[in-house]
C-alpha cells in the first residue's frame, strides 16, 4: 500500500481555480427575493413599540410573531432569540426581515419603520457573571502553603475576528411541505436542529445542504443556525424562495467574534520550580452566553501549556455584557490561554533569573504525566526531538542572543503548545454520538455519507483518500458530495479538530467493513461512535481524560522591530508539528500556513474593539489581516506520532496550527525591544509604551 | 440608463444599462460570470478581480461607466488560455488552494503580475498580491505556486 | 435617480459642468465606496454624476525643463511606471493601496478626496505642486496647499475640473517618504511623513518637512523650515531639539479605529528626528 501522506491533487483544485464552483451567492433560484434585517440602534433597553409601514405587494416583514417554534437558537446554552421580542440587549440585535424582490425597496421600507425604545444603560464592565467553573489537582491551593515565592502576573487577549472572505449567508426554498436551506456552513446538523425546533417541524419536513464554503474557522459553526432560522421561519411562511446573504459591514458588526479573555495567574515558587498554578480566568461573552462555556472550559483545560504542572487551583467566569455575542474561532479558548502561560512561564524563568529555555525544557509534558484534569498524556510525546529540530533549522539559540543586544530591534520567538484533540470531556460519547454511513454502489464505487463539511481544509480530499487507500481503489471511485441532511446521517459538527481523527475513524471502519463484503452488489454500511474504553471524563469535577488525545506544536517566528514607528515585520516562521499521521502531507502543510498566520496575526495585527458597546471595526479596512506583503516564507516539519484510534494514526491538525503563534510573536517582539509583553495584539501603540514605561 | 459597449472575455457584448452599477454586479447578474466574488465590496479584498485591458482591477470598485469601449477578462474568459492551464496546475501543485474563495482572484492577480514581469522575485510576487487577502493559506504556497508557474510557463509570458 | 454621464473629451466635461451641477468621478476608488449602497443595487450617489475616466486627453505624463506634467487622468500604475516621475513620487505610489486600485486610482482623486490621509499629499505638498484647473471659458494654476481647505475641502468650482498636475523639478541631495500604515500594504496610513534636503557646501541650502494625518490637513510650514535654512548641517543637528519642538505644536492628531493620539505624536516627532539623523549621517 502507497503511504497515505504522500500528497495528491485537491478534488476540488479544478473548479476552484477556474471559477465554476458555487459559493452561496453564486446560487440563482428562479422568482428569489431577498432578505435584509432590521436591527437595534440601542444597546440595551426594550422595545416599546414598532410600526410598521404598509408594504407594497409582493414585500413581507417577519418577526418574532411568525416563529411558531421556539424562539430562541438551538446552540449549547439556548439563550438567543430568533428575532427579539422585546427586549434589547446588544447593539444590532436582529428585529425583523424584511423580503422582497428588489432591494431598494427593502431598504426603504426599513428606513420608514419606526420603533420606540426605551434605552437603558448597557453593561460593559465584566461583572455579570454567569457561568463559574472551578477545578483543582493534586494539593491544589495548599501548594502555595510551601511556596518560598510567589509570582505573579495579568494577561490580556483581545477580540479576533473570523474574516472568512466569505461572508455568511443562506438560500432557503420551499419543497413542498419542505423547508429547506442551502448555505454556508460547517455544522449541518447544528442548523437542521436548530430549524427544528424554531419551525416546530417534523424532522423529515427540514432540509440542510452545504454549498461551497468559503472560509469559516469557527465563525460558521454556531452563528449560522440564528440566520437559518430567521430565514427558514421567512421561507415557511412566505413559500418563496429567499436568500440572505450578510454584506461585510453587516458581517462584521454582528457576527460572533474570540472571546477577549482576562488571565490572572499566580505560581507557588518551591525550590526553583513552579511547586503550584493558580489561575482566575474571565471571558466576555457578550450578550449571550451562547457556546461560551465550552470556549471557557477549553481555555481552562489548556492551564498548565504544554507542561506539567503538579498542583493547580483553576477558576474561571463567563461575564455577560451589551456587546455582541462571541462564539466558536480556530482554538476555541486554547488561544487565549497558550498565549498567556507561554508569557507567564517566560516571565516566571526572567524574574528566577534562570534561562527561560532551560526552564521551560525541564518541564515540559512527558508520556503518562497527569494532564491538568489529572487525566494521562498516554501516548509518548516527542517535544523534546521537536523544540530540538526547531532550535536547528531556526538558529534560535544564536539569534536570541545577539539579537538580546538593545540596539539591534530584531527578535525571535519560541512557543511549545498542544491541543486537544475532538470535544472536550465526553461531548463526543454523550452529545454528538457520530454516525457515518458508506455505501458500496452497484458500479464498484463507495460513497462517504458524513455531514462533515470542507471549509477550504480538504475534507473531500483526505475523507476520499482514506476510502480509496483502504479500498485500494481510484480515488475517482470514492463519492463524497456536499454534505446534504436528507441523505447523510449525522457524524457531527466540522469543529474541534475532531473530523479527520473521530469521522475519519469511524469511516475507516466501515470502510473495512466494505472491504470484506465487496463482492456483494449494493449495501450500506453504518458504524456510530464508541469512546475508547479508557477515556474516562467527569465534566462536574473537571477530572480525567478531557481528549482522547493531544497533538503537539513548536513555533519560532523571527521578527524585525522599526525603532521610529515600532512596527513589525515579520521576518521568518519555522514550525514543528505532531499532528499525527499526516493524511496527505502538503493539505498537513497548508494548515500549518494558513493556521499560523490566524495565530500570528491574533498576536500582533489583528486590532479589533469596542467602544461602549460599538465595534469599531467595520469593515476590512479597518480589521487589519496579513496580506501577502506581512507574511513571510513559512517551513514546517512534521512528525510522525500515529494515535492508535486515528484513522492511520490521525490526530487534530486544523486548530493546533493556530493557538503557538500569538506567544511566538509576543515574545519575538520581547526579544527585540528587552521588555516585556503582557497582552495582544502587540500593536506598535503597545510597543511604544513598553519601550517608554515597560519592564525589562 | 445608457448603451455600454465593451469586449468581454473575446466577444463584445453591449447593453442598455444604468451606469452606475458596479461592474461587478453587472458580470454576476447580467452575464451570470460568478467567478469574480464578493469579499468586501470596498476594494479591499481582491475577490472580485478581473482584468481591464489587461490589468488587474477590482471589479466592486469599478462603474459600469469607466469600462465603455473597454476590454474585460474574468476568470471565465482566462481559464480558457493557456496561460491559465500552466497558473492552474502550479496552484494544484503547490497547494495555493484552500476555502477557493480568494482563488479566481490570486489567479488574475498572477496573471496581472506575469503578463508585465514574466520572472518575479519573491517580494515582487508578495507586492503583486496584497490587494488579495486570504484568510485560509498564509500566502505562503499562493507566492510558491506563482514562482512555479513563472518557471513552467518559460516563454508564455 | 441620479442623472449621470460619461465624458469622453475634456471640451464635453467642461461643457456639462458649465451647465449642470455634477460631482466627478475619475477612477472612482473613493467614490465608488463612500457612496457605496448594496450588493447588487447602483451605487448611491448622493448627487449627479460625470465619469470623467474614459477622457484620453487627460491620461499622460510628460516633462519640460522646470516641471513634470501628470494629466488628471493617468492611474497610478502609469505614473510608477514612468521614466518621468521623481523617486519620491514612485515610492508613495508603491505604498499606496494595491495593484488593482492602482490600475483605476489617479493622483487627482486622492487630491479631489483631500483626506488627511491621503498618502499623495504628503508627498505633492512637499514638492510644491501646483494644479492646473480649468473652466469652460477660464483656466487657473494653484499651489495644492491652497486648494485643500480642510478635511475634504477643496476650493473647487462647480464648473471646474483638475486637468493636471505641475510638479516643480527640484534638485535634493535626499529626499523620502515614509508611511506608518497599520500594515505593510494595502492600508490606510496611521500617519504619513516625507523629507527633503539640499546640502551644499555642508550649508542647509533647501529643507523641506511634510506630515500627513496628524491635522486636518498635511503639515508643512515654510516659515519653520526657512529658520533652518542657510545654516551649517553642525549648527542643524545641534539645534534638532529646537526644530522638532517647533513642529510639535502643530501636530494634533487625533484618535481613531486606527491608532491612538499619543502614537501619532510621538512617532511624528520620532520620523522628524530620524530625518535629522539622516541629514546628520550622510
Ligand atoms: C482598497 C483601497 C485602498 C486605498 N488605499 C489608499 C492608500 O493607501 N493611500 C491613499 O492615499 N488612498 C488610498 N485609497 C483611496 C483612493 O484610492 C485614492 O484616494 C485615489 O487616489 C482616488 O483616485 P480615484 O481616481 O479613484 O478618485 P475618485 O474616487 O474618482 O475621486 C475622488 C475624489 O476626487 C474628485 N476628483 C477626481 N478627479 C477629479 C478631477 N480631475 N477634478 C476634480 N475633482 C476630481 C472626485 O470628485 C472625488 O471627490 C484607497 C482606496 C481603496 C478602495
Ligand atoms: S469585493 Fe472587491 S475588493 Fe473585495
Ligand atoms: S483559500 Fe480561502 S481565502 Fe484564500
Amino acid at each position: 500500500m502507497k503511504d497515505i501522506s504522500k500528497s495528491i491533487n485537491k478534488v476540488d483544485n479544478e473548479e476552484k481555480i477556474s471559477g465554476s464552483a458555487k459559493y452561496t451567492a453564486d446560487i440563482k433560484i428562479e422568482g428569489m427575493l431577498f432578505a435584509m434585517t432590521l436591527r437595534s440602534s440601542i444597546r440595551k433597553g426594550e422595545i416599546k413599540n414598532i410600526s410598521y409601514p404598509d408594504l407594497p405587494k409582493g414585500y413581507y416583514i417577519i418577526d418574532y410573531k411568525d416563529v411558531q417554534g421556539k424562539n430562541v437558537v438551538k446552540v449549547i446554552f439556548d439563550d438567543m432569540p430568533i428575532f427579539t421580542e422585546k427586549k434589547i440587549s446588544y447593539l444590532y440585535e436582529p428585529i425583523a426581515l424584511v423580503i422582497g424582490p428588489d432591494k431598494q425597496k427593502i431598504v426603504e421600507i426599513i428606513d420608514m419603520i419606526e420603533i420606540e425604545y426605551k434605552e437603558e444603560e448597557p453593561l460593559l464592565a465584566w461583572t455579570d457573571s454567569v457561568l463559574d467553573y472551578h477545578f483543582d489537582k493534586g494539593i491544589g491551593l495548599k501548594a502555595f502553603d510551601e511556596a518560598d515565592k510567589v509570582i505573579t502576573y495579568d494577561y490580556q487577549t483581545g477580540y479576533q475576528e473570523q474574516a472568512y472572505i466569505e461572508t455568511q449567508g443562506f438560500i432557503g426554498y420551499p419543497e413542498g411541505e419542505k423547508t429547506t436551506l442551502i448555505g454556508s456552513i460547517q455544522c449541518p446538523y447544528y442548523v437542521k436542529n436548530a430549524l427544528i425546533q424554531a419551525l416546530g417541524e417534523r424532522e423529515e419536513n427540514v432540509r440542510v445542504i452545504q454549498s461551497t464554503v468559503g472560509g469559516a474557522f469557527g465563525g460558521k459553526e454556531e452563528f449560522p443556525s440564528l440566520m437559518g432560522c430567521q430565514l427558514a421561519v421567512a421561507v415557511k411562511k412566505i413559500k418563496k424562495p429567499i436568500q440572505l446573504i450578510y454584506e461585510r459591514e453587516e458581517d462584521m458588526l454582528v457576527t460572533t467574534k474570540r472571546h477577549p479573555a482576562k488571565i490572572n495567574f499566580e505560581a507557588a515558587i518551591k525550590d526553583n520550580k513552579i511547586y503550584g498554578l493558580k489561575a482566575k480566568v474571565g471571558i466576555d461573552a457578550g450578550a449571550t452566553i451562547g457556546l461560551s462555556g465550552v470556549v471557557l472550559s477549553r481555555a481552562l483545560l489548556a492551564c498548565t501549556g504544554a507542561y506539567t504542572i503538579d498542583n493547580l487551583d483553576i477558576s474561571g467566569n463567563v461575564y455577560r455584557t451589551n456587546t455582541v455575542p462571541n462564539g466558536a474561532f480556530r482554538g476555541f479558548g486554547a488561544p487565549q490561554m497558550m498565549f498567556a502561560i507561554e508569557m507567564f512561564v517566560e516571565h516566571i524563568a526572567q524574574d528566577l533569573n534562570i534561562n527561560p529555555l532551560e526552564f521551560r525544557n525541564s518541564i515540559v509534558a512527558k508520556q503518562n504525566d497527569l494532564t491538568s484534569t489529572s487525566g494521562i498524556y498516554r501516548d509518548p510525546i516527542l517535544m523534546p526531538e521537536m523544540i530540538e529540530k526547531a532550535i536547528e533549522v531556526s538558529n534560535y539559540l544564536e539569534k536570541k542572543k545577539t539579537y538580546s543586544n538593545p540596539n539591534i530591534y530584531k527578535g525571535i520567538g519560541m512557543s511549545y503548545f498542544f491541543h486537544g484533540c475532538g470535544f472536550t470531556g465526553s461531548g463526543e460519547k454523550d452529545t454528538i454520538k457520530a454516525r457515518v454511513k458508506l455505501r458500496k454502489t452497484k458500479d464498484n464505487k463507495a460513497e462517504i455519507l458524513i455531514a462533515a463539511v470542507d471549509m477550504g481544509q480538504g475534507v473531500k480530499t483526505t475523507f476520499r483518500k482514506l476510502v480509496a487507500n483502504i479500498l485500494e481503489i481510484g480515488i475517482e471511485d470514492v463519492i463524497f458530495n456536499n454534505p446534504d441532511t436528507d441523505f447523510v446521517p449525522d457524524s457531527g459538527p466540522t469543529v474541534a479538530s475532531r473530523t479527520m481523527m473521530i469521522v475519519g475513524g469511524l469511516v475507516a471502519r466501515a470502510t473495512r467493513e466494505i472491504k470484506k463484503r465487496w463482492h456483494e452488489k449494493e449495501f450500506i454500511v453504518e458504524k456510530e461512535y464508541e469512546q475508547p474504553e479508557y477515556i474516562k471524563y467527569d465534566e462536574k469535577t473537571f477530572k480525567g481524560d478531557a481528549y482522547p488525545a493531544y497533538s503537539w506544536g513548536v513555533n519560532v517566528v523571527e521578527v524585525e522591530v522599526d525603532k521610529t514607528t515600532y512596527q513589525v515585520k515579520i521576518v521568518k516562521t519555522w514550525s514543528v508539528y505532531d499532528g499525527g499521521k499526516a493524511i496527505d502531507e502538503r493539505i498537513v502543510f497548508g494548515q500549518a500556513d494558513g493556521g499560523l498566520a490566524q495565530g500570528i496575526g491574533y498576536g500582533y495585527l489583528e486590532v479589533m474593539n469596542h467602544k461602549d458597546g460599538r465595534i469599531q471595526q467595520k469593515n476590512m479596512t479597518d480589521y487589519i489581516i496579513p496580506t501577502a506583503l506581512d507574511m513571510c516564507d513559512m517551513e514546517t516539519y512534521l512528525y510522525d506520532n500515529p494515535y492508535a484510534y486515528g484513522p492511520y494514526g490521525a490526530k487534530g491538525v486544523g486548530e493546533l496550527t493556530l493557538v503557538g503563534g500569538a506567544p511566538a510573536v509576543a515574545k519575538a517582539i520581547e526579544n527585540a525591544i528587552n521588555k516585556r509583553v503582557y497582552k495582544i495584539p502587540v500593536t506598535p501603540e503597545y510597543i511604544m509604551e513598553l519601550i517608554d514605561n515597560g519592564k525589562n | 440608463m445608457a448603451k455600454i459597449k465593451f469586449k468581454l472575455n473575446d466577444k463584445t457584448v453591449e447593453l442598455e444599462s444604468d451606469i452606475n452599477r458596479r461592474l461587478l454586479d453587472v458580470l454576476r447578474d447580467d452575464f451570470s460570470l460568478t467567478g469574480p466574488k464578493e469579499g468586501c465590496g470596498e476594494g479591499e479584498c481582491g475577490a472580485c478581480a478581473v482584468l481591464l485591458n489587461q490589468k488587474i482591477v477590482n471589479s466592486c470598485c469599478t462603474p459600469l461607466a469607466n469600462v465603455d469601449g473597454q476590454e474585460i477578462v474574468t476568470i471565465e474568459g482566462f481559464s480558457k488560455t493557456k496561460r491559465y492551464q500552466i497558473i492552474k496546475d502550479a496552484f494544484s501543485e503547490m497547494g495555493g488552494v484552500q476555502c477557493g474563495f480568494c482563488t479566481p482572484g490570486m489567479v488574475i492577480a498572477a496573471e496581472s503580475l506575469l503578463n508585465k514581469n514574466p520572472h518575479p522575485t519573491d517580494q515582487e510576487i508578495r507586492i503583486a498580491l496584497s490587494g488579495n487577502l486570504c484568510r485560509c493559506t498564509g500566502y505562503n504556497m499562493i507566492v510558491k505556486a506563482i514562482k512555479k508557474a513563472a518557471k513552467d510557463g518559460e516563454g508564455l509570458w | 435617480m441620479v442623472k449621470s454621464l460619461i465624458a469622453k473629451s475634456l471640451n464635453q466635461a467642461l461643457e456639462a459642468l458649465d451647465n449642470h451641477s455634477y460631482q466627478i468621478v475619475a477612477g472612482g476608488t473613493d467614490m465608488l465606496i463612500q457612496n457605496r449602497s448594496h450588493t447588487g443595487m447602483p451605487i448611491g450617489y448622493k448627487q449627479d454624476i460625470i465619469y470623467i475616466n474614459l477622457i484620453d486627453e487627460l491620461n499622460y505624463i510628460k516633462e519640460d525643463k522646470e516641471n513634470i506634467y501628470i494629466g488628471a487622468n493617468t492611474r497610478l500604475e502609469t505614473i510608477l511606471e514612468s521614466d518621468i516621475t521623481p523617486k519620491i513620487l514612485k515610492d508613495v505610489i508603491l505604498e499606496m493601496a494595491s495593484p488593482a486600485i492602482r490600475h483605476t486610482a489617479t493622483l487627482a482623486g486622492n487630491i479631489g478626496n483631500a483626506s488627511p490621509a491621503g498618502d499623495s499629499l504628503v508627498v505633492l505638498y512637499l514638492l510644491d505642486c501646483k494644479l492646473e484647473i480649468k473652466s469652460i471659458n477660464n483656466t487657473r494654476t494653484v499651489f495644492l496647499k491652497d486648494f485643500i481647505t480642510g478635511v475634504r475641502k477643496i476650493a473647487l468650482n462647480n464648473n471646474e475640473l483638475i486637468t493636471k498636475l505641475i510638479i516643480p523639478k527640484t534638485n535634493f541631495t535626499n529626499i523620502y517618504f515614509r508611511k506608518v500604515g497599520p500594515r505593510l500594504s494595502d492600508a490606510i496610513s496611521k500617519l504619513s511623513f516625507a523629507g527633503g534636503y539640499l546640502i551644499e557646501n555642508n550649508q542647509i541650502k533647501d529643507l523641506r518637512i511634510a506630515l500627513g494625518a496628524v491635522y486636518i490637513t498635511i503639515i508643512r510650514s515654510r516659515e519653520i523650515e526657512k529658520e533652518f535654512i542657510g545654516i551649517t548641517v553642525d549648527e542643524l543637528v545641534e539645534n534638532k531639539e529646537k526644530l522638532i519642538k517647533a513642529y510639535e505644536p502643530l501636530i494634533k492628531p487625533i484618535d481613531d479605529q486606527r491608532s491612538n493620539r499619543n502614537y501619532r505624536k510621538k512617532v511624528a516627532l520620532n520620523l522628524i528626528k530620524e530625518f535629522i539623523s539622516k541629514i546628520e549621517e550622510a
